[in-house]
C-alpha cells in the first residue's frame, strides 16, 4: 500500500497507478453533489450551468454550510454513501470526465465498468472525521443553490491535501469490499459453529 | 410548573450537545475499540474519528455532517405540570429543531417523501419523531437522538419473524446475517451500536431495537441474565466477523449489542435490528419541578439499574 499526494486536474497516469488499499490526498479544485444534482442534469435534462473544466474530482457530499455575516461558513463535511447514486454513476464518469469520485461505501457494476473504461477511481474515507477535512477546504463558489438547496447544490471547493482516502475501486475492475465480503463469509461459518447454529440450519417458512 | 422557557432551553441544549459532543460512554467504547483493534489501518481510522470528534467539542461544530432524523424520547412524570399543557412539549420541540437548524446544529435534511420539497427547517408531517413515556414523579426527561441516514437506510433497520421452532439459533442467525448484509462496504458506518428488539409485534420489536441502539448506555447490559448473556455472545461473535471500521476490514465491528425484549405470541418471534452509527449521538436533559435543568450523561429511558 502506497500513499500519494495528487494534484487536480488528475492525469490518467495519476489514477492508473493506484491500487486497492492505496491512500490518497488530493489538492486543487473539486465540486460536490448528491442525487438531486445528478437527477437535475441527467433525468431532467438541465445543463450543469457551470464549468467543470480541470475539475475532474467529484465528491458525493452534502456539507453543512451556513451564511454568517455575509460569508459562507462550512460547519461539517463528510462524504456520503456512493451506492445510492449508482443510477447516474456511469453517466457522471463519462460526461463529466471524472478521474476520481470521493464518496463512501461503493458503486455498482455499471459504474465500475465505466470507471474501468474511462480510467477513474473511487476513494472513501477510513474514518468519520469531518473536522480533519474542514481545515483542508476553502469554499470558492456555489451553483444551483436556489434550485437544489444548500445540501444538494454544487459547491466549488479548493482542496489542500484533502484526505486520507483509501482507494476502494481502482480502474481495473477491482473492489476492496469484495475481498472483505469473502473473508466475512468465511468467518461467519466459524462463528456459527462456535455459537451453536448448525451448518444445515434453515428457518421455518412462516410466509 | 415547568415553564416554557425552561423547556425551550432544555430541548435546544439537548440538540446542541447531541450533535456536537460525543457522549462519554460512546467515547469510552471508542477508546476500548482502539485498544482492541488489531488491524493497523482500522485502528488509524478509529483514532482519526476520535480525534475529529474531540475537536467538535472545542469548535462547537457537528460530529458528523449527517445529523439524521431528529427523534425525541420524552419521559413525563405523572405529577408534572407544563405551562400551557402537555401539547406545548411538541410545539417547543418543533420550534427548537427549526432554531437549531438555522444555527447550523442540524443539517437541512428532512424532505417531503413524494415531492422532495425541503422545508429548510427539518419540520414536517410526523417529523421530528416524538415518543412519550409516562412515569411516576414530577420531572420531565427529554432525550434527543440524531439517527443517521446511513445506519438507517442501508438495511441497518430490518426485521424477521422467527418461528418458536427455530428458537435461539434462529434469533442469533437472523441478527448476525442481518448485520453482515447491512454492513457491507461500511454502509451503516460500523463499528455500530447494534440495537436488537425481540418479541412483540413487528413494529414493537422495531421500536425496542431503536431504543436499544440509541438510548442505552454503551457498555451497559440488560439486567436479566439471559438477555445479558445473549448481548455478550452476539457482540463477541460479530466482532469475529472481520467487518471493521467502515466495512474495510478489522477486528471491531460493533461497539455494543443491546437487546430489549417483549413477550410475544406463540405464533412467532419478531427479531428487529436497528443499528446506530459509530458516531452514536444523543443529548439528554432532566427538568426538575423547580425548573432546574440537569444535563444527563445518558438518558434514563428504561428506568432501571443497568450493569
Amino acid at each position: 500500500m502506497a500513499t500519494y499526494y495528487l494534484n487536480i486536474p488528475l492525469k490518467e497516469e495519476d489514477v492508473t497507478k493506484l491500487k486497492i488499499g492505496d491512500i490518497v490526498y488530493v489538492s486543487g479544485d473539486v465540486f460536490t453533489g448528491r442525487s438531486r444534482l445528478q437527477k437535475y442534469v441527467f433525468d431532467e435534462k438541465n445543463q450543469l450551468g457551470f464549468s467543470i473544466e480541470n475539475k475532474n474530482v467529484f465528491i458525493h457530499v452534502g456539507p453543512v454550510i451556513v451564511k454568517e455575516n455575509g460569508e459562507w461558513d462550512m460547519k461539517s463535511f463528510m462524504p456520503t454513501s456512493s451506492i445510492r447514486f449508482e443510477k447516474w454513476g456511469a453517466k457522471s464518469v463519462q460526461q463529466w470526465d471524472l478521474r476520481m469520485i470521493i464518496g463512501k461505501t461503493t458503486m455498482g457494476q455499471e459504474t465500475m465498468n465505466a470507471m474501468q473504461k474511462y480510467k477513474c477511481v473511487h476513494v472513501s474515507p477510513q474514518a468519520v472525521s469531518p473536522n480533519l477535512w474542514l481545515d483542508s477546504l476553502t469554499i470558492q463558489d456555489v451553483h444551483l443553490f436556489e434550485e437544489l438547496g444548500s445540501i444538494e447544490a454544487s459547491w466549488q471547493l479548493k482542496a489542500d491535501k484533502l484526505g486520507p482516502f483509501v482507494v476502494d475501486i481502482d480502474c481495473y475492475g477491482n473492489n476492496l469490499f469484495d475481498g472483505v465480503t469473502e473473508k466475512v463469509e468465511e468467518n461467519k461459518r466459524k462463528v456459527f459453529e462456535k455459537i451453536g447454529i448448525p451448518a444445515d440450519f434453515s428457518y421455518t417458512k412462516l410466509y | 410548573m415547568i415553564r416554557k422557557e425552561t423547556l425551550e432551553s432544555a430541548v435546544f441544549d439537548a440538540i446542541r450537545r447531541g450533535t456536537t459532543i460525543l457522549p462519554e460512554d460512546v467515547k469510552s467504547a471508542f477508546e476500548r475499540a482502539i485498544c482492541k483493534e488489531t488491524s493497523k489501518t482500522a485502528r488509524f481510522g478509529l483514532e482519526k474519528t476520535l480525534e475529529s470528534m474531540n475537536l467538535s467539542k472545542q469548535r462547537d461544530n457537528l460530529l458528523c455532517a449527517d445529523t439524521g432524523w431528529p427523534i425525541f424520547y420524552v419521559k413525563v412524570g405523572e405529577e408534572c405540570v407544563v405551562e400551557g399543557g402537555f401539547t406545548e412539549i411538541e410545539k417547543i420541540i418543533k420550534e427548537q429543531v427549526a432554531k437549531a437548524t438555522h444555527a447550523g446544529y442540524l443539517r437541512k435534511t428532512m424532505k417531503h417523501p413524494l415531492t422532495g420539497a425541503d422545508p429548510g427547517n427539518n419540520i414536517g408531517m410526523n417529523i421530528p419523531g416524538i415518543t412519550y413515556k409516562l412515569v411516576k414523579g414530577n420531572e420531565l426527561e427529554i432525550a434527543y437522538v440524531a439517527k443517521g441516514g446511513g445506519s438507517e437506510c442501508f438495511g441497518g433497520t430490518r426485521h424477521r419473524m422467527v418461528a418458536f421452532a427455530d428458537g435461539i439459533a434462529g434469533i442469533k442467525k437472523c441478527v448476525i446475517e442481518n448485520f453482515i448484509a447491512a454492513s457491507k462496504a461500511g454502509a451503516i458506518c460500523p463499528p455500530s451500536v447494534l440495537g436488537i428488539g425481540i418479541g412483540g409485534t413487528a413494529n414493537m420489536a422495531a421500536n425496542l431495537a431503536k431504543e436499544a441502539a440509541c438510548l442505552r448506555t454503551v457498555g451497559s447490559h440488560h439486567p436479566e441474565t439471559d438477555i445479558r448473556n445473549l448481548e455478550i455472545e452476539l457482540c463477541e461473535a460479530i466482532n469475529e466477523l472481520g467487518v471493521g471500521i467502515l466495512g474495510a476490514g478489522g477486528k471491531v465491528s460493533v461497539l455494543a449489542v443491546n437487546i430489549e425484549y417483549a413477550y410475544t405470541h406463540i405464533a412467532g418471534i419478531a427479531v428487529a435490528m436497528s443499528s446506530n452509527c459509530m458516531v452514536a449521538r444523543r443529548g439528554a436533559n432532566l427538568i426538575k419541578a423547580d425548573n432546574t435543568i440537569i444535563p444527563l450523561k445518558a438518558p434514563n429511558w428504561f428506568d432501571r439499574e443497568e450493569n
